[in-house]
């Protein structure tokens, strides 16, 4: 029997996934999307309101499962009790790393991808950021500029809906922002004490999202019930499953296979040209083939490039597209975890009621104007202010009806900053096929080698610095700067291992996000980025995708695809 | 969300990504499932005496006032079930063990159990054991906290996020609607959530 057939196939649900679907059948291809994992009902799967005396560990998480099943997912805040099921069973989805150069890789997979528990912060990039890797050569230069993709950020955000504060920054460039949540007591307190000394060079302001602080295009305001990652039955927050794929669906073009293991990308040797996908059933496990003029890898970082490694074949024996042998190379992460915590004193007879979900965000300040000497590129910082509630009691002294009424009592006002660090391209963290591990599907594993170097370890030393200094000027107290030992991966921002370029020697992909040796053949999430910057990459990714699937569909219609 | 900075600091953990529930009418009738449920469990570490004795306590140190107490929230059952589900071994044996304790230092002091000691006998005994944990809490950090350290923490735990505790001492609430960003205290009802 003949494969089926379709224009394009889009491998991947997720935030990318999601935009290659939507463009691709509303641009009038029909469209396959497989998913790798199960399919999502919100009405049974989403949990953001379920009181804590329904879960078995009342939020504590069945920590043997845990330890047993998702060893290497248990350290993502939002792998919990609630949303756990969101993320891989690890032993099912192994990967290896050197046992000096931990890589916690954090997946999911389900029709939604991770974007259900997605962090949501969106910040667009600047040509400080896409200049940087031709600045002080630490990569290759990327082949768009930020006149390239301000259209398409246009484009993907007012679709979305981003809340945010316009600040008119250069290296932090505004979007079309729905009305700004609102800064706390404490948050406004750091702001100003913040402005009084080191304006206008840091600025502190309420994190921008991609939660809709008004009605947008049918979806519901967000009601601040505090837990996104677990679902929103408003879809109030972006995730593909209530913004995205719906748009797809309702142009009668769109088929979503759930439970579709992509294994590699067939190649036509003759044709020069991506055939189609070799599938394992998920569930079957029976091998499968599905046909396309185009194919779209939105995969996430390490997955589309796992599937190009695996794409093995006499033109291209370490890789599909991969002549410059760039594929797999130059894994970055961001570098997580320099900070500082301090008291706010005051403002007792004040609080906040509903649990806003999102915090603050400092947009990078160093190596902006005046150069940094001790290290290249730059950091943001999130993070944010409140008053603890009733879990301080358990470490008070006393007992009885004193300590009762101490846990309807707010604790002292507290704030963070929480760095976020650009990580330079380096083409000794990489990506290879694992030579013996292979996944539940057989599918081969992934081996990571990848490691901070001295300028990432350096960045988050000076977070601690700046981060400390500015409490101090908020007037903080019990200022306490920290350096999290993080491992890359844990920030969830990897990208890199297939990387965009002028030049097919030295780059995976073109400025389209199209594989220089094939040409039908696109990546378009987190793998395809040349840099990192240090802003949460996901809006560019879905910026990239809708600027690629918009060119792919114009070449199919010059007839060169 | 951001990240484990917001864990990092007690002070900010109001910022935490709560622990959700429904509407006010579904509410409390999934609560009144999850009781259903609970009840229905029969214990599988403590005994009846142990069990007692963890209830009696976790009352002394949440007692009921104008709202009920631990022991209507069931509390020993919660801590039985993590020390059934959740525990390592060595962790269900110090708590056991400290829960041990408790009977010798009774036995010791008055000549009799913890359950059958006075009132005023348990307070007695209750502030001396919570002196001691605050004490060794100020000291380093110590690979195994205090019996009673982790007795409070259960008990506050276990009651907040129990349906009788979270609803009608701290009213929490599952959709607040709106976000008030520095509010005067007082002006809503719901406590300080910790979720």
């Amino acid at each position: 029997m003949a494969a089926p057939s379709f224009d394009a196939i889009v491998v991947g649900s997720g935030i990318t996934g999601g935009w290659a679907a939507k463009e691709l059948c509303e641009r009038g291809l029909k469209t396959l999307v497989l998913e790798a994992g199960r399919p999502i009902d919100p009405a049974r799967d989403y949990v953001e309101h379920v009181p804590p005396w329904e879960m078995k560990f009342r939020g504590f998480g069945d920590r043997k499962a845990l330890e047993r099943d998702q060893f290497i997912q248990r350290h993502c805040y939002a792998c919990n009790e609630y949303s756990g099921k969101f993320f891989v069973n690890d032993r099912e989805n192994p990967y290896t790393f050197d046992a000096d150069k931990p890589f916690h890789w954090i997946r999911g997979r389900q029709v939604g991808g991770k974007s259900i528990m997605w962090g949501r912060q969106v910040y667009r990039w600047s040509d400080l950021d896409f200049e940087a890797n031709a600045r002080d050569g630490f990569g290759v230069d990327w082949p768009i500029r930020y006149a390239d993709i301000a259209p398409w950020y246009d484009y993907v955000e007012e679709f979305i809906g981003i809340s945010g504060e316009a600040l008119g920054l250069p290296q932090l460039p505004d979007g079309k922002f729905l009305p700004p949540m609102a800064l706390n007591c404490a948050e406004q307190v750091v702001r100003d004490g913040v402005a009084k000394r080191f304006a206008p060079e840091r600025v502190v302001t309420i994190g921008r999202v991609a939660i809709l602080t008004a009605p947008h295009r049918g979806r519901a305001a967000c009601h601040y019930c505090g837990p996104c990652e677990r679902g929103c039955i408003t879809h109030s927050y972006f995730n593909s499953i209530g913004v995205t794929l719906p748009v797809a669906r309702a142009t009668g073009r769109l088929t979503l296979r759930p439970y579709s293991v992509v294994h590699s990308v067939i190649y036509d040797e003759q044709r020069d040209r991506a055939a189609g996908v070799r599938v394992i059933d998920g569930q079957t496990h029976e091998p499968l083939e599905f046909r396309a003029r185009i194919v779209f890898l939105c995969a996430s970082t390490l997955e589309s490039t796992r599937i190009l490694l695996n794409s093995k074949g006499p033109r291209f024996p370490t890789g599909l597209a991969n002549s410059s042998g760039e594929l797999g190379r130059n894994l970055m992460d961001h570098a997580m975890g320099g900070g500082a915590n301090g008291a706010i004193p005051g403002m007792e007879d004040r609080t906040v009621h509903g649990n806003r979900p999102n915090g603050i965000y400092v947009p990078r300040f160093r190596n902006v104007k005046t150069p940094s000497p001790d290290f290249l590129r730059g950091y943001g910082f999130q993070g944010g202010g409140g008053r603890g509630g009733w879990g301080r009691a358990a470490s008070q002294p006393g007992f009885g009806a004193e300590l009762k009424r101490a846990l309807l009592k707010p604790g002292p006002w507290g704030f963070s900053f929480y760095g976020f660090g650009e990580c330079l391209p380096r083409p000794t963290n990489y990506v290879e096929l694992d030579p013996e591990k292979v996944d539940a599907w057989g599918v081969p594993a992934l081996r990571i080698h990848c490691q901070w170097s001295d300028n990432e370890r350096k960045l988050l030393h000076d977070m601690s610095v700046s981060a400390a200094e500015m409490l101090e000027a908020a007037g903080a107290r019990d200022i306490q700067p920290f350096v999290d030992d993080n491992p890359p991966g844990l920030t969830i921002h990897e990208m890199g291992t297939a990387r965009m370029g002028r030049d097919p020697k030295t780059s995976v992909l073109n400025a389209h996000n199209q594989c220089h040796d094939v040409k039908n053949l696109f990546v378009t999430d987190g793998a395809c980025m040349a840099s990192t910057a240090c802003q949460n990459p996901s809006i560019t990714y879905m910026a990239l995708t809708a600027r690629a699937a918009a060119y792919a569909v114009e070449a199919m219609k010059r007839h060169e695809l | 969300m951001n990240r484990r900075d917001l864990v990092r600091a007690l002070g900010t953990a109001a910022l935490l990504p709560p622990l959700s529930g429904l509407s006010p009418g579904r509410l409390a009738a999934t609560g009144r499932r999850a009781h259903r449920r609970a009840r229905s469990r029969d214990l599988q570490v403590l005994d009846p005496h142990q069990s007692e004795t963890v209830a009696t306590m976790a009352e002394l140190i949440i007692p009921a006032t104008d709202t009920p107490g631990a022991r209507a929230a069931q509390v020993d059952r919660f801590i039985d079930l993590l020390l059934a589900e959740w525990a390592t071994d060595d962790d269900r044996a110090s708590f056991l063990a400290g829960l041990a304790d408790v009977d010798a230092r009774a036995h010791t002091a008055f000549g009799t159990d913890f359950l059958t000691a006075t009132e005023a006998q348990r307070a007695t005994l209750l502030t001396q054991l919570d002196t001691e944990a605050q004490e060794r809490r100020t000291g380093k950090a110590d690979a195994q906290p205090p019996f009673f350290q982790r007795m409070k923490f259960l008990t506050v735990y276990g009651y907040c996020t129990s349906e009788v505790g979270a609803t009608a001492e701290l009213h929490y609430q599952t959709i607040p609607g709106s976000y008030d960003a520095c509010s005067e205290l007082g002006r809503w009802r719901a406590g300080p959530g910790d979720y």
